[in-house]
């Protein structure tokens, strides 16, 4: 057992690092800035408190992440969550389908437009739970589906179909954006796999 | 000669976001890889996919008042007894 301050120098070397990611998190889960710093803080202080619990040599980041996501929990409350499980592989051949119908209709580079670029955080924020949770931590925080799964306490295939699903639910939102917004062109009466319809 | 497991474009298909997020293993890794190098179809896809990756990557919001949160922090810390 490491005395106080070996104890105290070693939370500071290998849990503050992670201030700015687990700011990251805490915001999209709170979505609300103030609540944010209250949560963040909470998570440090959790983490300082249960230090001796933390498992030197394990990822610390996927540690305070799910402390984070557990204060949070507890704050709200959350009585009523969605909790679907789609079907991973389903959800990777519909994206198939979206981008057969992009080349079709030849907006193949939608995602290199600098307006779709600028919609992409609103539509995150907008993915139905638990979907957005898990595109924040893969995708925006850089978990791996293991660190996901250990942080919401789900399934590494439950983490990988919510995740696919959430990105197919992106996909379609920010194609549909683009054309709202004259971005890309419209289809021209094309089915999902890209043949004319018209 | 090492063998390649030979994928066809619905197998790829289905893992190529496994495959993106590095989560396949090093021999299924190779043949989604093989398989990629040589077709027409499935080669454009993985590059849209990686562009929409991207894009998501970069909507990641940094936080002008990380520093502020970080001294609140080590305020709550220090007072919870954190002496480093």
């Amino acid at each position: 057992m490491p005395d106080s301050r070996a104890r105290d120098e070693q939370f500071r070397d290998l849990a503050l690092p992670h201030l700015d990611a687990v700011t990251r998190y805490a915001l999209a889960l709170t979505r609300d800035e103030a609540e944010t710093d209250d949560l963040v803080q909470e998570t440090f202080l959790r983490a300082f408190r249960s230090w001796d619990q933390f498992a030197p040599g394990t990822e610390c980041r996927a540690w305070l992440f799910t402390i984070c996501r557990n204060a949070h929990l507890r704050t709200v409350q959350r009585d009523e969550r969605m909790d679907v499980m789609p079907d991973a592989d389903v959800e990777a051949l519909a994206a198939a389908a979206i981008h057969a119908a992009a080349r079709g209709d030849g907006i193949e580079d939608v995602f290199a437009q600098e307006q779709v670029i600028a919609a992409v955080r609103q539509a995150v924020d907008d993915l139905p739970e638990p979907f957005r949770e898990v595109v924040q931590l893969v995708d925006l925080q850089e978990q791996s589906y293991d660190e996901a799964a250990s942080v919401l306490g789900v399934p590494k295939g439950t983490v990988r179909s919510r995740l696919f699903r959430g990105r197919r639910l992106l996909q379609e939102t920010l194609i549909g954006h683009a054309r709202d917004a004259g971005i890309v062109g419209r289809p021209r009466g094309r089915g999902a796999d890209g043949e004319s319809t018209s | 000669m090492k063998h390649v497991e030979m994928l066809d474009c619905d197998a790829v298909m289905r893992q190529l976001w496994d495959y993106l997020d590095g989560e396949l293993t090093a021999e299924r890794e190779e043949a989604v890889r093989a398989h990629l190098t040589m077709c027409n179809r499935c080669f454009p896809q993985k590059n849209f996919e990686e562009s929409f990756l991207r894009v998501l990557a970069q909507s990641r919001r940094e936080h002008s008042r990380a520093a502020a949160l970080k001294d609140r922090i080590l305020l709550a810390l220090r007072a919870d007894g954190f002496a480093a």
